[in-house]
């Protein structure tokens, strides 16, 4: 009886959070809304999406295996490199256009890319076919470079690990800007866009897409934790020695972990090239691609996906707002000379230490995971008494 | 002397103070220092901004560099390391929360740099120190002084830390917190002092790294995966360590970027960063506990001990 | 001189001490006994506040001590002596003591020390070595010299003849006994080497489970033969006469 009564008021705490988190989120989009029209609630709402996706991976692996992934950047990097790289190459192919290193020089790159539009624009099945095929192509090279990293990760502890991943990333950034025949290097490659049979209203249609693919994401993560391999996932996370001694195969489980985060990440990045349409390697820096999915997840509570969300809309509407907002709020800083936008990463620097300090579980506090749905455990338990 | 050995010996010593740093800080409080690379940058900025509003040489302006960072220190310890530490917060978490301090304290570096070139009319985002240098023996003069700076820093250093009596209670508090404090040691002083000196040693290596390297608000952030690179390399067992490491990371990029460089031409400079990292590797799988395993060091500490042992 | 009420305490969230009251009276040898896990150490780690304290109290010289920090409960005159980790190996015999004296003026360490390079002239030798260097018995030693330099009031002994040859032991338990003796410190011991701690104790207390099982005089202890055999594998109740050599091998066949 006493279960019930716990799990009911645990239950009615936690919706209560979310239910105000939501509002407020409500509550600001509406007011920017009146301040500033559509065309920011569209660029807020895909920005979430774009990265709810990415730390929905860093989640993963963060909160559910317990790996200190700071180089979810390398992922990010080989989804975005991979659709700036290969699917234009394949349409170039198809339509006898040059697809070689050829391509992403800028000189032949400016000019193609264009031809490939209005091909795209003539056809909602090529399009629909082409987003498909960039979506599968992130996919596999984000698979591949999990698996990569996987590699020297299984031996490597706590902070080694997250330092050796943090300079892969970099490394991996460095490659993208200097490999002129992968993306361009230092003058970016241009993607060819799916959405462009949608004319002006492309933002309109990227929105409810982007967001059914985070959705399916999403759907997809939450069955998985609940499968037999989330447990097995948790058990690790929480004691890998224990784990071992049960005969979990600790090495397959964090390489599977590791390349399935690394390929939503990828996907991710690859959506996120699709939206502005152009990789510029010098951009996929550590800062936006790792660090900020960092702050996202961590505001949210680190191991609910439901608060990945929360945490990535809360924050995207506060970045936005500061660049909005830079000279009518922060005028005094602009007096003397100083660009308010740097507030950005004093926002994100004081979101990590005021989680940390104050409320280390995140807005969403990991909830105690059932296996089953509640309403089953709940019947259960009452058919046992 | 060459080009890259006179840059690479000046990089060297400044990336071999911050790697110090890094493991001081690791072996006393196990944390990882993510803020270093802001203190280093703030240590740049200081001696840029004596250099340009006061003149004169930057080596003047170092004991500046390390007090201002040796605050930059505490504060992180009293704001924010103390109460993790008091918490038994994991690795990870007290990582993370440099992290957090590390982006502030960027953001303000920023700031720094917009208010320079808007009241000073200066261009602190793309800076060339060596500008500043005089010359010694037909060569950048910093050649020749951050080494010496930097070995007189490490003796003080020893000597701090095996004749003073504090110094012999850090040491003691490392090894085992337990036993320090049931013998009257406050460790919070311990941790506290660890994060000055930290901190100091971080601005410092800062201020050397610009004098090869190019000063930017973002040099530290750019550079860190080096300097932890150098701890780790040096085996997060010692500060001697740590410092070791670092020289062996920085003057390893610089010979290494010239030699490739050489062979297979100029392309190479935009993947430099990967040439030091691989050398980390490669000598953790030969020396898995890093520099500190080999026997070297042990004998050159034996040797300092048996002196130690006989004059006293 | 320090009395512990209703102590509940542990590590993390283990609870290991339930409602533990005991008594140290003034100047004497007070002896805790028992098997492994009794919660033996977790007492003296509980009083050092290096254990965490859920419930209950501790009392020095009249005044609570919960809560207080370490560093400071040495500073007060309470000298801990642990059983593992209890020299610093990698300082020089020499830099151990005046750690163990930090709380003195410089003088005041260096003539400390002195003394107990007198007391125990086995250090004199190695005076410059690294601790880690020395034998098992040299660092016992070494710990107990180090827990007399702070002049203490109250010394909490966990488990010293640990480990040590026989004879060593004995050494190490005639020291405590003269500690008591000549020097007048209050003495809190822990032990395994059940037997001759009780011989030479005033107080005893049995702990068995985080529970005390028995309190009294030290010698009366060993007159209950089925506590003896049953937690401290006293084989036949002790007497004085007893031959010295089996003593020590009906030590040998406790549970570990």
């Amino acid at each position: 009886m006493t279960n019930h009564d716990g799990a009911d008021r645990l239950k009615n705490i936690l919706m209560r959070r979310e239910l105000y988190a939501v509002l407020v989120i409500l509550a600001l989009l509406a007011f920017l809304f009146l301040r500033s029209g559509i065309p920011i609630i569209l660029t807020i709402l895909i920005q979430v999406t774009v990265f709810a996706i990415i730390t929905m991976s860093l989640n993963l692996e963060v909160g559910y295996t317990g790996i200190p992934q700071f180089g979810r950047v390398a992922a990010v990097i080989a989804g975005a490199f991979a659709v700036g790289a290969i699917p234009g190459r394949i349409m170039a192919m198809f339509m006898g256009l040059p697809y070689g290193a050829e391509y992403a020089s800028d000189t032949v790159n400016f000019r193609l890319v264009p031809q490939i539009n209005s091909l795209l624009g003539s056809s909602w099945l090529m399009s629909l076919g082409f987003l498909v095929m960039c979506i599968v192509v992130a996919g596999i090279s984000g698979a591949l470079i999990g698996w990569l990293i996987s590699r020297p990760a299984i031996r490597l502890k706590e902070a080694y690990l997250g330092i050796s991943l943090l300079a892969f990333g970099d490394f991996f950034m460095w490659v993208g800007h200097n490999w002129k025949l992968l993306v361009g290097g230092s003058t970016p490659v241009k993607v060819p866009d799916p959405f462009i049979v949608f004319g002006a209203g492309r933002f309109n249609v990227i929105v409810p897409v982007f967001f059914f693919i985070a959705l399916v994401i999403f759907v997809y993560l939450n069955k998985l934790t609940r499968s037999p391999f989330g447990r097995n996932l948790r058990m690790l996370r929480d004691n890998d020695l224990s784990a071992a001694a049960a005969g979990l195969n600790i090495v397959k489980i964090r390489t599977q972990s590791l390349v399935i985060g690394a390929c939503i990440a990828a996907i991710g990045g690859g959506l996120y090239v699709i939206y502005t349409g152009s990789v510029a390697a010098i951009g996929m820096t550590r800062l936006t691609f790792t660090f900020w999915p960092w702050a996202y997840m961590m505001l949210g509570g680190i191991g609910s996906n439901v608060g990945v969300f929360l945490g990535v809309f809360i924050l995207t509407i506060f970045r936005t707002m500061i660049i909005i907002f830079r000279s009518q709020w922060f005028g005094f800083l602009l007096a003397i000379g100083i660009d308010p936008l740097w507030l950005e990463f004093t926002l994100l620097g004081l979101v990590i230490i005021i989680v940390i300090l104050f409320m280390p579980h995140g807005l969403i506090p990991a909830r105690i995971e059932t296996m089953l749905p509640v309403n089953r455990v709940k019947k259960v338990l009452e058919q046992r008494q | 002397m060459a080009p890259w050995l006179s840059s690479g010996l000046i990089y060297a010593s400044g990336l071999a103070l911050t790697a110090g740093s890094i493991t001081l800080l690791y072996i006393v409080t196990r944390t990882f220092n993510f803020a270093v690379a802001s203190m280093a940058t703030i240590g740049f900025y200081v001696v840029y901004t004596g250099v340009t509003l006061y003149g004169g040489l930057p080596y003047r302006y170092y004991p500046l560099v390390f007090i201002i960072g040796a605050i930059t220190g505490l504060i992180c310890y009293y704001g924010l390391n103390r109460h993790l530490l008091n918490r038994k917060a994991a690795e990870i978490t007290l990582m993370m929360s440099t992290l957090g301090y590390d982006l502030v304290l960027l953001s303000l570096i920023q700031m720094y740099a917009d208010f320079l070139t808007y009241n000073y009319k200066l261009f602190p985002r793309r800076v060339t120190m060596s500008l500043f240098d005089f010359e010694l023996f037909g060569d950048r003069a910093a050649a020749f002084i951050l080494p010496l700076i930097a070995i007189g820093f490490l003796t003080i250093l020893h000597i701090f830390l095996t004749k003073t009596k504090f110094g012999v209670a850090m040491r003691a508090t490392i090894e085992n917190p337990v036993l320090a404090s049931a013998s009257g040691i406050n460790s919070d002083r311990v941790y506290l002092v660890s994060w000055i000196i930290s901190g100091g040693m971080a601005a410092l290596g800062g201020s050397f790294m610009a004098m090869a390297m190019t000063g930017t608000p973002v040099m530290g952030m750019y550079t860190i995966p080096l300097m932890f690179a150098g701890a780790i390399l040096g085996g997060l067992g010692s500060i001697y360590g740590g410092i070791l490491g670092g020289m062996v990371i920085g003057l390893t990029e610089y010979a290494g970027v010239y030699l490739l460089a050489q062979r297979f031409g100029p392309w190479v400079l935009g993947y430099r960063m990967g040439i030091p990292l691989f050398i980390m590797a490669a000598t953790l799988l030969v020396f898995p506990r890093g520099l500190s395993g080999i026997p070297l060091a042990k004998i050159i500490k034996s040797l300092v001990g048996q002196k130690r042992g006989d004059s006293a | 001189m320090l009395t512990v009420s209703k102590l509940n305490s542990g590590y993390g969230k283990l609870k290991v001490l339930y409602d533990l009251s005991i008594d140290v009276p003034d100047k004497g040898l007070t002896v805790v006994v028992g098997p492994n896990g009794a919660g033996k150490t977790t007492l003296l780690c509980s009083i050092m506040n290096i254990a965490n304290v859920f419930s209950g109290e501790i009392i020095l010289e009249g005044t609570s001590i919960i809560g207080e920090q370490t560093h400071n409960l040495a500073q007060r005159g309470i000298s801990y002596v642990p059983q593992m980790g209890n020299v610093f190996a990698e300082l020089t015999v020499m830099d151990n003591l005046h750690m163990a004296g930090y709380m003195l003026s410089k003088s005041e360490a260096n003539i400390k020390a002195d003394q107990m390079t007198e007391i125990f002239p086995v250090l004199k030798n190695f005076i410059h070595r690294l601790a880690g260097t020395l034998s098992g018995g040299e660092r016992r030693m070494l710990a107990i010299a180090m827990g007399l330099m702070k002049n203490p009031k109250l010394m909490l002994l966990d488990e010293l003849s640990t480990d040590l040859a026989p004879i060593i032991a004995e050494r190490v338990m005639m020291e405590v006994a003269r500690m008591r003796n000549e020097l007048g410190i209050t003495i809190l011991m822990v032990e395994q080497m059940a037997k001759r701690a009780l011989e030479i104790g005033d107080t005893a207390y049995l702990l068995v489970s985080g529970e005390v099982k028995y309190f009294g005089k030290a010698e009366a202890l060993l007159h209950e033969p089925e506590l003896c055999s049953m937690y401290l594998g006293i084989k036949e109740s002790a007497s004085k006469d007893k031959d010295f050599e089996l003593s020590v091998s009906d030590e040998g066949s406790e549970d570990n």
